[in-house]
């Protein structure tokens, strides 16, 4: 059932689109990250939402009520801001209580609310600490606890995890999916971070210029994206200037070399361009597994990455990255070895140039 | 061995005097007009004029009345153009930070102020008495204009308490719009934000949140303010010429003066003074303190 619905939604400021034409319905209970670059519109869509900007046109629902024009205080929807925006006069506790007082809850109620919330965020011991005196990722846990004690139909998050070193962000974004499907509650979530986007979300909309470009499951996102834009920002991806060679066999060439994929090509004509998108995962040494492309390559550099070893060939006069996993028994060939490489059928995804 | 090898890799050791080097001007200055004199008011309060020890200078600050009427004049003074020099000069930056008016309005007023904040003593005074004295320029024209006669017909002397009041005020606000921009330039966008989205209107978001936060940055710049106003003499004497007995005034008389001359009872005047601005700067730099804290 649709709970947040945007129709027709775009955002002018002056000459300037921010966000052109954006249409999404987000179920109950559903967890949606707007991906994109930054100046993508991701965060004025989401300001938006919040009541902070008014829709130059289109309309934004919530339960089906029109919330488009009214005032941030009457929308009841909870935002987790970058800067965590902690009242620096209040402690934890009162943080947490503000938005309960306001709406002039009885004390007795706004306790035990208060109380629950501490414990939702790992904070009890924290409660009459001051912000100054709380760390980034307690700090953010606190803004996540004061937006959540409202009982927000929404909840906004505003990339709330950049601020914060890798390894707290990592575990904070486990924290938040996890709170946010213990209250069921609907989230949408603003981010640069496509890993981020990928192991949170049940739906990602990634964005560019002002626009969606696709939105779909982060499995959809990454394995299938739609166009260019999505398949270079979500992963790293190889892709290189191909052309048509047999549409019925879905076969395609680069710089000569053929490639076959699994997409569809009918309703393509030999010798179209298109562009050939390949993940660096997705492909394999011949000598380790036979698949379907078997193609001549040269090995141009070697780069470990930690769990994985990137090794950069060259396919024609393209250039590819593989991604293997790393052990210490891995036997990897040497810069200007001459070598062969394969990938699935299924690898090879097929875009508009 | 390895000791050695570091030493040769930094860079050559700098010799302790040389560190040193930079500040000693200024502590040469500092003690030369600051210590040696503190030290020579403090000696002098306990000296009377026969060059002998003696308490009588500091008994005498709280039994002669005209001692305590000058330092509570002195403190009325202080408070009254601390408080509204604090307010009006708080809604001026308030105004042209947060309050959205043209930025090219704020370097404006943030120059004057700066300019303004400096602009005192003899030359203040005088261009008070030349717009707002009995012949002044705009005492003048109100008459010539609306047919009023300010000293005749209203209760307003420019050689009065409001009237000296008013000239402070004139470097007091734009020292307050001095220290506030800065305050009030702190206060983050987000904190609205998060407040409006909690449900709060804009005047709880200040209630509650704003004013508490600003609240010791505008009490500490009022301190300033008082302290600013507490220690000014030339102004005070320049435009009343003695008849409001301030404490500076007072002092000046006793240190300086052919009739009331007794520098021991003056010096310990002018250590009630230090104490009462000592008191004052702690308060401030308390304040400060916890402002920067949330601020940051």
């Amino acid at each position: 059932m649709t709970h947040l619905s945007l129709k027709n939604v775009s955002k002018h400021f002056g000459d300037f689109t921010a966000v052109n034409d954006f249409n999404l319905d987000v179920n109950k209970g559903e967890f949606v990250s707007f991906l994109g670059p930054s100046g993508c519109g991701k965060t004025t869509t989401l300001r938006m939402i919040a009541g902070f900007e008014i829709p130059s046109t289109g309309q934004i629902t919530i339960n089906g009520a029109d919330i488009t024009n009214k005032a941030p205080s009457q929308r009841n929807v909870g935002m987790v801001f970058q800067s965590y925006a902690l009242f620096p006069n209040m402690t934890v506790a009162q943080n947490i209580g503000f938005g309960l007082r306001i709406r002039k809850e009885k004390e007795a109620d706004v306790v035990d609310r208060v109380k629950e919330m501490l414990a939702i965020i790992n904070l009890e011991k924290k409660a009459d600490s001051y912000p100054y005196q709380l760390s980034g990722g307690q700090m953010q846990r606190v803004a996540l606890g004061r937006a959540l004690a409202i009982r927000p139909e929404v909840l906004l998050l505003d990339e709330p995890l950049s601020a914060l070193d890798a390894k707290i962000r990592i575990a904070l974004r486990a924290e938040i999916r996890g709170i946010q499907q213990k209250l069921g509650i609907t989230a949408i979530y603003v981010t640069h971070d496509q890993e981020e986007a990928l192991s949170l979300s049940d739906r990602i909309v990634v964005m560019r210029e002002g626009e969606m470009d696709q939105v779909g499951t982060p499995f959809q996102i990454y394995n299938f994206p739609t166009t260019v834009f999505v398949a270079n920002f979500v992963g790293t991806l190889n892709n290189a200037s191909a052309e048509v060679v047999d549409p019925a066999k879905s076969i395609i060439a680069i710089d000569g070399i053929q490639f076959e994929s699994a997409v569809d090509l009918k309703e393509r004509k030999k010798g179209d361009k298109v562009r050939v998108a390949i993940r660096p995962e997705r492909f394999n040494f011949v000598s380790q597994e036979k698949k379907a492309n078997i193609v001549d390559c040269r090995i141009e550099n070697i780069t470990f990455l930690g769990s994985i070893v990137r090794i950069q060939v060259m396919i024609g006069n393209s250039k590819f990255y593989m991604d293997t996993f790393n052990n210490p028994f891995l036997e990897l060939p040497k810069i200007g070895d001459k070598d062969q490489v394969t990938c699935s059928r299924e690898a090879v995804l097929v875009l508009d140039e | 061995m390895a000791q050695t090898a570091l030493k040769l890799k930094g860079s050559p050791p700098v010799s302790d005097w040389k560190k040193w080097l930079g500040v000693t001007p200024f502590f040469l200055f500092a003690i030369l007009f600051l210590v040696l004199p503190s030290l020579r008011l403090v000696m002098g309060s306990f000296t009377n004029s026969e060059g002998q020890f003696t308490f009588a200078n500091l008994l005498q600050l709280f039994q002669e009345q005209f001692i305590l009427d000058a330092y509570w004049l002195s403190i009325r003074i202080s408070a009254a153009t601390a408080i509204g020099g604090g307010i009006f000069g708080f809604l001026l930056a308030y105004s042209v930070t947060v309050g959205g008016l043209p930025k090219p309005l704020r370097s404006a007023l943030i120059t004057f102020s700066g300019v303004a904040s400096n602009f005192a003593g003899v030359p203040l005074a005088f261009s008070f008495i030349a717009t707002l004295g009995r012949t002044g320029f705009v005492t003048a024209l109100i008459k010539n204009v609306f047919g009023i006669n300010l000293y005749q017909q209203t209760e307003f002397d420019l050689y009065s308490f409001w009237g000296l009041s008013l000239t402070y005020m004139y470097f007091q606000f734009p020292l307050m719009v001095l220290i506030m921009a800065p305050a009030l330039d702190g206060l983050k966008r987000e904190w609205r934000e998060a407040a409006e989205n909690l449900g709060a209107s804009t005047t709880q978001y200040w209630l509650r949140v704003a004013l508490p936060v600003l609240l010791p940055s505008i009490l500490g710049s009022m301190i300033l303010l008082f302290g600013n106003a507490f220690g000014a003499y030339a102004t005070a004497y320049a435009l009343t010429g003695g008849r409001l007995g301030i404490i500076t005034i007072q002092i000046g008389a006793q240190i300086r003066g052919d009739v009331l001359h007794n520098p021991g009872l003056g010096y310990a005047m002018a250590m009630g003074m230090v104490i009462i601005m000592a008191i004052s700067l702690i308060g401030y730099s308390w304040l400060q303190k916890r402002s920067e804290r949330w601020l940051r």
